[in-house]
Protein backbone atom coordinates (compact mmCIF):
# COMPACT_ATOMS: atom_id res chain seq x y z
CA UNK A 1 0.00 0.00 0.00
CA UNK A 2 1.38 3.42 -0.93
CA UNK A 3 1.79 5.83 2.00
CA UNK A 4 0.58 9.36 1.39
CA UNK A 5 3.06 12.19 2.06
CA UNK A 6 1.82 14.35 4.92
CA UNK A 7 2.58 18.05 4.46
CA UNK A 8 1.80 20.62 7.11
CA UNK A 9 0.66 23.46 4.90
CA UNK A 10 0.98 26.07 7.68
CA UNK A 11 4.62 25.22 8.38
CA UNK A 12 5.28 25.15 4.65
CA UNK A 13 3.76 28.57 4.01
CA UNK A 14 5.36 30.08 7.12
CA UNK A 15 8.77 28.76 6.12
CA UNK A 16 8.43 30.17 2.62
CA UNK A 17 7.31 33.56 3.95
CA UNK A 18 10.10 33.74 6.56
CA UNK A 19 12.69 32.75 3.97
CA UNK A 20 11.39 35.44 1.62
CA UNK A 21 11.76 38.03 4.39
CA UNK A 22 15.29 36.78 5.04
CA UNK A 23 16.14 37.19 1.34
CA UNK A 24 14.75 40.74 1.48
CA UNK A 25 16.96 41.56 4.48
CA UNK A 26 19.96 39.95 2.78
CA UNK A 27 19.44 41.99 -0.40
CA UNK A 28 19.10 45.15 1.67
CA UNK A 29 22.25 44.47 3.65
CA UNK A 30 24.14 43.60 0.47
CA UNK A 31 23.10 46.91 -1.03
CA UNK A 32 21.18 45.35 -3.91
CA UNK A 33 17.90 46.95 -2.85
CA UNK A 34 17.12 49.72 -0.41
CA UNK A 35 14.11 48.65 1.62
CA UNK A 36 12.42 51.55 3.37
CA UNK A 37 10.51 51.27 6.62
CA UNK A 38 7.26 51.82 4.75
CA UNK A 39 7.90 48.87 2.46
CA UNK A 40 9.12 46.57 5.24
CA UNK A 41 5.94 47.37 7.16
CA UNK A 42 3.90 46.29 4.15
CA UNK A 43 6.01 43.16 3.68
CA UNK A 44 5.79 42.15 7.34
CA UNK A 45 2.05 42.73 7.48
CA UNK A 46 1.59 40.72 4.30
CA UNK A 47 3.78 37.93 5.69
CA UNK A 48 1.95 37.66 9.00
CA UNK A 49 -1.38 38.00 7.20
CA UNK A 50 -0.48 35.20 4.80
CA UNK A 51 0.42 32.90 7.70
CA UNK A 52 -2.85 33.66 9.48
CA UNK A 53 -4.76 33.20 6.24
CA UNK A 54 -3.25 29.81 5.51
CA UNK A 55 -3.69 28.76 9.11
CA UNK A 56 -7.31 29.87 9.15
CA UNK A 57 -8.36 28.63 5.74
CA UNK A 58 -6.86 25.25 5.36
CA UNK A 59 -4.40 24.36 8.01
CA UNK A 60 -6.06 24.39 11.37
CA UNK A 61 -4.46 22.48 14.22
CA UNK A 62 -3.73 18.93 13.29
CA UNK A 63 -4.88 19.31 9.71
CA UNK A 64 -2.48 18.05 7.11
CA UNK A 65 -2.73 17.66 3.35
CA UNK B 1 -39.86 50.21 29.08
CA UNK B 2 -42.79 51.68 27.16
CA UNK B 3 -45.65 52.55 29.55
CA UNK B 4 -48.29 51.43 27.05
CA UNK B 5 -46.93 47.88 26.85
CA UNK B 6 -49.15 45.55 28.93
CA UNK B 7 -47.41 43.45 31.53
CA UNK B 8 -47.63 39.71 30.90
CA UNK B 9 -47.93 37.25 33.75
CA UNK B 10 -46.16 34.13 32.48
CA UNK B 11 -46.32 32.12 35.70
CA UNK B 12 -47.89 28.67 35.57
CA UNK B 13 -48.76 29.01 31.90
CA UNK B 14 -50.88 32.05 32.54
CA UNK B 15 -50.17 34.50 29.73
CA UNK B 16 -52.94 36.98 30.53
CA UNK B 17 -52.02 40.62 30.56
CA UNK B 18 -51.95 42.20 33.99
CA UNK B 19 -52.57 45.79 34.79
CA UNK B 20 -49.57 48.03 35.35
CA UNK B 21 -50.81 48.72 38.85
CA UNK B 22 -50.89 45.05 39.96
CA UNK B 23 -47.82 44.56 42.20
CA UNK B 24 -45.45 41.66 41.50
CA UNK B 25 -45.15 39.76 44.78
CA UNK B 26 -41.63 38.57 43.88
CA UNK B 27 -40.47 42.04 42.74
CA UNK B 28 -38.63 42.65 39.51
CA UNK B 29 -35.89 40.12 38.72
CA UNK B 30 -32.40 41.45 39.43
CA UNK B 31 -30.81 42.99 36.39
CA UNK B 32 -27.89 40.90 35.27
CA UNK B 33 -25.15 41.76 32.80
CA UNK B 34 -25.10 39.18 30.02
CA UNK B 35 -23.58 39.21 26.59
CA UNK B 36 -26.11 39.51 23.81
CA UNK B 37 -26.51 36.58 21.46
CA UNK B 38 -28.74 38.54 19.09
CA UNK B 39 -27.00 41.92 18.90
CA UNK B 40 -23.38 41.05 18.41
CA UNK B 41 -20.42 41.71 16.15
CA UNK B 42 -17.86 39.47 17.85
CA UNK B 43 -18.96 38.15 21.24
CA UNK B 44 -21.92 40.41 22.02
CA UNK B 45 -20.12 42.36 24.76
CA UNK B 46 -21.18 45.78 23.47
CA UNK B 47 -24.71 44.52 22.82
CA UNK B 48 -24.98 43.23 26.40
CA UNK B 49 -23.52 46.43 27.88
CA UNK B 50 -25.89 48.55 25.80
CA UNK B 51 -28.88 46.53 27.01
CA UNK B 52 -27.70 46.58 30.62
CA UNK B 53 -27.18 50.35 30.71
CA UNK B 54 -30.07 51.14 28.36
CA UNK B 55 -27.97 52.91 25.72
CA UNK B 56 -27.15 52.26 22.09
CA UNK B 57 -24.53 49.45 21.89
CA UNK B 58 -22.87 51.40 19.09
CA UNK B 59 -21.50 53.77 21.73
CA UNK B 60 -19.69 50.89 23.45
CA UNK B 61 -18.44 49.57 20.10
CA UNK B 62 -16.96 52.96 19.22
CA UNK B 63 -15.45 53.26 22.72
CA UNK B 64 -13.83 49.82 22.43
CA UNK B 65 -12.36 50.59 19.01
CA UNK B 66 -11.03 53.99 20.09
CA UNK B 67 -9.55 52.62 23.32
CA UNK B 68 -7.58 50.03 21.36
CA UNK B 69 -5.55 52.88 19.88
CA UNK B 70 -4.79 54.30 23.34
CA UNK B 71 -2.86 51.54 24.99
CA UNK B 72 -5.06 48.61 24.03
CA UNK B 73 -6.89 48.48 27.35
CA UNK B 74 -10.23 48.36 25.55
CA UNK B 75 -9.20 45.18 23.74
CA UNK B 76 -8.12 43.61 27.03
CA UNK B 77 -11.36 44.65 28.72
CA UNK B 78 -13.39 43.28 25.80
CA UNK B 79 -11.54 39.96 26.00
CA UNK B 80 -12.07 39.64 29.74
CA UNK B 81 -15.76 40.53 29.44
CA UNK B 82 -16.17 38.04 26.60
CA UNK B 83 -14.64 35.27 28.72
CA UNK B 84 -16.17 35.99 32.11
CA UNK B 85 -19.60 37.43 31.28
CA UNK B 86 -22.05 34.69 30.24
CA UNK B 87 -24.06 34.93 27.07
CA UNK B 88 -27.88 34.95 27.03
CA UNK B 89 -27.92 32.30 24.30
CA UNK B 90 -26.17 29.00 23.72
CA UNK B 91 -22.73 28.87 25.42
CA UNK B 92 -20.20 30.04 22.84
CA UNK B 93 -16.46 29.59 22.53
CA UNK B 94 -15.66 32.47 24.90
CA UNK B 95 -18.00 31.14 27.58
CA UNK B 96 -16.53 27.66 27.30
CA UNK B 97 -13.03 29.19 27.64
CA UNK B 98 -14.21 31.08 30.74
CA UNK B 99 -15.63 27.88 32.18
CA UNK B 100 -12.35 26.07 31.60
CA UNK B 101 -10.47 28.92 33.32
CA UNK B 102 -12.83 28.76 36.31
CA UNK B 103 -12.42 25.00 36.58
CA UNK B 104 -8.68 25.38 36.26
CA UNK B 105 -8.45 27.45 39.41
CA UNK B 106 -6.90 30.82 40.14
CA UNK B 107 -3.28 29.82 40.65
CA UNK B 108 -3.13 27.58 37.65
CA UNK B 109 -4.70 30.26 35.45
CA UNK B 110 -2.24 32.77 36.87
CA UNK B 111 0.60 30.38 36.04
CA UNK B 112 -0.63 30.01 32.48
CA UNK B 113 -0.89 33.79 32.16
CA UNK B 114 2.67 34.11 33.45
CA UNK B 115 3.85 31.55 30.89
CA UNK B 116 2.07 33.49 28.14
CA UNK B 117 3.67 36.75 29.27
CA UNK B 118 7.08 35.07 29.36
CA UNK B 119 6.52 33.66 25.88
CA UNK B 120 5.66 37.11 24.52
CA UNK B 121 8.66 38.59 26.33
CA UNK B 122 10.85 35.88 24.82
CA UNK B 123 9.62 36.65 21.32
CA UNK B 124 10.22 40.36 21.88
CA UNK B 125 13.72 39.59 23.15
CA UNK B 126 14.38 37.46 20.08
CA UNK B 127 13.20 40.24 17.76
CA UNK B 128 15.27 42.76 19.72
CA UNK B 129 18.35 40.54 19.55
CA UNK B 130 18.00 40.21 15.79
CA UNK B 131 17.60 43.99 15.46
CA UNK B 132 20.62 44.56 17.71
CA UNK B 133 22.74 42.15 15.68
CA UNK B 134 21.78 43.94 12.45
CA UNK B 135 22.46 47.32 14.07
CA UNK B 136 26.01 46.37 15.08
CA UNK B 137 26.86 45.20 11.58
CA UNK B 138 25.85 41.54 11.53
CA UNK B 139 23.11 42.08 9.00
CA UNK B 140 24.21 39.46 6.49
CA UNK B 141 24.68 36.63 9.03
CA UNK B 142 21.32 37.45 10.59
CA UNK B 143 19.64 37.44 7.17
CA UNK B 144 21.19 34.06 6.41
CA UNK B 145 19.97 32.78 9.79
CA UNK B 146 16.43 33.95 8.97
CA UNK B 147 16.56 32.18 5.60
CA UNK B 148 17.89 29.04 7.28
CA UNK B 149 15.10 29.01 9.87
CA UNK B 150 12.56 29.48 7.07
CA UNK B 151 14.09 26.60 5.14
CA UNK B 152 13.99 24.48 8.31
CA UNK B 153 10.26 25.19 8.60
CA UNK B 154 9.74 24.17 4.97
CA UNK B 155 11.64 20.92 5.51
CA UNK B 156 9.80 20.26 8.75
CA UNK B 157 6.49 20.70 6.91
CA UNK B 158 7.14 17.41 5.12
CA UNK B 159 7.76 15.64 8.42
CA UNK B 160 4.58 16.61 10.20
CA UNK B 161 5.37 20.30 10.67
CA UNK B 162 7.04 22.38 13.34
CA UNK B 163 4.46 25.00 14.20
CA UNK B 164 6.19 25.84 17.49
CA UNK B 165 8.96 27.33 15.35
CA UNK B 166 6.70 29.72 13.43
CA UNK B 167 6.43 32.44 16.09
CA UNK B 168 10.18 32.56 16.85
CA UNK B 169 10.97 32.58 13.12
CA UNK B 170 8.56 35.44 12.46
CA UNK B 171 9.93 37.36 15.48
CA UNK B 172 13.45 36.91 14.13
CA UNK B 173 12.39 38.11 10.68
CA UNK B 174 10.51 41.12 12.08
CA UNK B 175 13.47 42.26 14.19
CA UNK B 176 15.95 41.85 11.36
CA UNK B 177 13.62 43.39 8.79
CA UNK B 178 12.81 46.51 10.79
CA UNK B 179 16.45 47.09 11.76
CA UNK B 180 17.60 46.62 8.17
CA UNK B 181 14.92 48.89 6.74
CA UNK B 182 15.67 51.56 9.32
CA UNK B 183 19.37 51.25 8.41
CA UNK B 184 20.12 50.99 12.10
CA UNK B 185 23.81 51.51 12.66
CA UNK B 186 25.06 51.36 16.22
CA UNK B 187 28.64 50.56 15.28
CA UNK B 188 29.70 54.20 15.81
CA UNK B 189 29.51 54.06 19.55
CA UNK B 190 27.10 54.79 22.37
CA UNK B 191 26.92 57.87 24.55
CA UNK B 192 26.68 61.62 24.41
CA UNK B 193 28.93 63.57 22.09
CA UNK B 194 29.19 67.32 21.81
CA UNK B 195 31.29 68.99 19.15
CA UNK B 196 31.95 72.71 18.83
CA UNK B 197 34.48 73.13 16.00
CA UNK B 198 36.30 76.46 15.93
CA UNK B 199 37.14 76.28 12.24
CA UNK B 200 35.61 74.61 9.22
CA UNK B 201 38.84 72.68 8.66
CA UNK B 202 38.42 70.89 11.96
CA UNK B 203 35.14 69.36 10.84
CA UNK B 204 35.83 65.74 9.79
CA UNK B 205 35.40 65.11 6.06
CA UNK B 206 32.92 62.31 6.77
CA UNK B 207 31.13 64.41 9.36
CA UNK B 208 30.05 63.44 12.83
CA UNK B 209 28.66 60.00 13.60
CA UNK B 210 27.19 58.27 16.62
CA UNK B 211 25.50 54.90 17.08
CA UNK B 212 23.20 55.49 20.04
CA UNK B 213 22.77 58.56 22.21
CA UNK B 214 22.85 62.31 21.77
CA UNK B 215 25.00 64.00 19.18
CA UNK B 216 25.28 67.79 19.40
CA UNK B 217 27.23 69.85 16.87
CA UNK B 218 27.53 73.54 17.64
CA UNK B 219 28.68 75.50 14.60
CA UNK B 220 28.16 78.91 16.16
CA UNK B 221 31.87 79.33 16.96
CA UNK B 222 32.89 79.25 13.31
CA UNK B 223 33.89 82.46 11.57
CA UNK B 224 31.02 82.51 9.10
CA UNK B 225 32.31 85.73 7.52
CA UNK B 226 35.51 84.00 6.43
CA UNK B 227 34.09 80.59 5.52
CA UNK B 228 30.86 81.35 3.77
CA UNK B 229 29.78 77.79 2.92
CA UNK B 230 30.21 74.90 5.35
CA UNK B 231 29.38 71.30 4.50
CA UNK B 232 28.36 68.98 7.31
CA UNK B 233 27.43 65.31 7.46
CA UNK B 234 25.62 64.04 10.54
CA UNK B 235 24.81 60.37 10.97
CA UNK B 236 23.03 59.03 14.06
CA UNK B 237 21.68 55.52 14.63
CA UNK B 238 19.25 56.02 17.48
CA UNK B 239 18.75 59.03 19.67
CA UNK B 240 18.86 62.77 19.27
CA UNK B 241 20.99 64.81 16.91
CA UNK B 242 21.18 68.57 17.38
CA UNK B 243 22.95 70.99 15.04
CA UNK B 244 23.28 74.63 16.08
CA UNK B 245 23.97 77.45 13.65
CA UNK B 246 23.76 81.23 14.00
CA UNK B 247 20.44 82.79 13.12
CA UNK B 248 21.97 84.53 10.11
CA UNK B 249 23.07 81.30 8.41
CA UNK B 250 20.91 79.74 5.69
CA UNK B 251 20.44 76.01 6.34
CA UNK B 252 20.34 74.05 3.06
CA UNK B 253 20.62 70.40 2.12
CA UNK B 254 18.65 67.28 2.91
CA UNK B 255 17.77 65.39 6.03
CA UNK B 256 16.32 61.95 6.64
CA UNK B 257 14.77 60.45 9.76
CA UNK B 258 13.79 56.78 9.58
CA UNK B 259 11.33 56.85 12.48
CA UNK B 260 10.83 59.95 14.52
CA UNK B 261 10.86 63.68 14.12
CA UNK B 262 12.88 66.28 12.30
CA UNK B 263 12.79 69.94 13.18
CA UNK B 264 14.97 71.82 10.78
CA UNK B 265 15.13 75.60 11.15
CA UNK B 266 11.68 75.60 12.66
CA UNK B 267 10.08 73.24 10.11
CA UNK B 268 8.72 70.24 11.98
CA UNK B 269 7.92 66.86 10.43
CA UNK B 270 7.43 63.49 12.02
CA UNK B 271 6.52 59.93 11.17
CA UNK B 272 8.22 57.18 9.21
CA UNK B 273 10.82 57.91 6.52
CA UNK B 274 10.77 61.64 7.12
CA UNK B 275 12.71 63.29 4.29
CA UNK B 276 13.24 66.99 4.25
CA UNK B 277 14.88 69.17 1.60
CA UNK B 278 16.02 72.31 3.31
CA UNK B 279 16.79 75.80 2.03
CA UNK B 280 15.42 76.86 -1.30
CA UNK B 281 18.13 79.44 -2.07
CA UNK B 282 21.26 77.55 -3.10
CA UNK B 283 23.22 80.79 -3.55
CA UNK B 284 22.49 82.27 -0.15
CA UNK B 285 25.51 83.21 1.98
CA UNK B 286 26.57 82.27 4.59
CA UNK B 287 25.19 78.81 4.17
CA UNK B 288 25.31 75.43 5.88
CA UNK B 289 25.01 72.53 3.45
CA UNK B 290 23.72 69.75 5.63
CA UNK B 291 23.40 66.04 4.97
CA UNK B 292 21.84 64.53 8.10
CA UNK B 293 20.57 61.01 8.68
CA UNK B 294 18.91 59.76 11.87
CA UNK B 295 17.66 56.16 11.86
CA UNK B 296 15.37 56.36 14.88
CA UNK B 297 14.89 59.45 16.98
CA UNK B 298 14.95 63.17 16.58
CA UNK B 299 16.91 65.56 14.43
CA UNK B 300 16.94 69.25 15.31
CA UNK B 301 18.71 71.98 13.38
CA UNK B 302 18.43 75.08 15.52
CA UNK B 303 19.31 78.39 13.90
CA UNK B 304 19.43 80.51 17.02
CA UNK B 305 22.16 82.61 18.58
CA UNK B 306 20.89 82.07 22.09
CA UNK B 307 19.63 78.47 22.32
CA UNK B 308 21.48 76.40 24.90
CA UNK B 309 23.28 73.28 23.69
CA UNK B 310 22.21 71.29 26.73
CA UNK B 311 18.60 72.43 26.73
CA UNK B 312 17.70 74.23 23.52
CA UNK B 313 14.02 74.47 24.38
CA UNK B 314 12.82 73.33 20.98
CA UNK B 315 11.24 70.03 20.05
CA UNK B 316 7.92 68.25 20.52
CA UNK B 317 5.47 69.07 23.26
CA UNK B 318 3.39 72.01 24.38
CA UNK B 319 5.99 73.51 26.74
CA UNK B 320 8.60 74.23 24.13
CA UNK B 321 9.59 77.40 22.37
CA UNK B 322 7.63 78.66 19.42
CA UNK B 323 9.57 77.83 16.27
CA UNK B 324 8.24 80.81 14.31
CA UNK B 325 11.38 82.90 15.02
CA UNK B 326 13.53 80.05 13.63
CA UNK B 327 11.46 79.92 10.45
CA UNK B 328 11.63 83.70 10.09
CA UNK B 329 15.42 83.66 10.60
CA UNK B 330 15.79 80.88 8.00
CA UNK B 331 13.67 82.76 5.48
CA UNK B 332 15.67 85.94 6.03
CA UNK B 333 19.05 84.17 5.88
CA UNK B 334 18.19 82.21 2.75
CA UNK B 335 16.91 85.35 1.03
CA UNK B 336 20.24 87.11 1.59
CA UNK B 337 23.08 86.32 -0.74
Amino acid sequence: MRSRLRVDIVSLASGAVVSALGVLVLLDRAGVVDVSLGWIAVALNAAVGAIFLVSGLGGGPGRHD
Amino acid sequence: MNDETPNIDRSEGNEQPTSPESPDPQGPPPRRLMRSSSDKVFFGVAGGLGRYFGVDPLLFRIAFVISIFFGGLGGLAYGLLAIFVPTDGEPDRAQRAGGRLRRMGFWRALGMAAVAVLAVAGLLALAGSAAFAVAIGWGVPVAIAVIAVGALLVLAAFRGGARWLIAPAVALAIGAGVAAAADLDWSDGIGEREYAPLSAKSIPADGYRLGVGRLAVDLRHLDWNRKRVVRLDVDLGTGQADVFVPAGVCVAGSTHVGIGESEVAGERNDGVDVDHDVGSAAGALPRLELDADVDIGQLRVINSNTASVDNPGYGPGPFHEDTAPLRAAEASACAAG
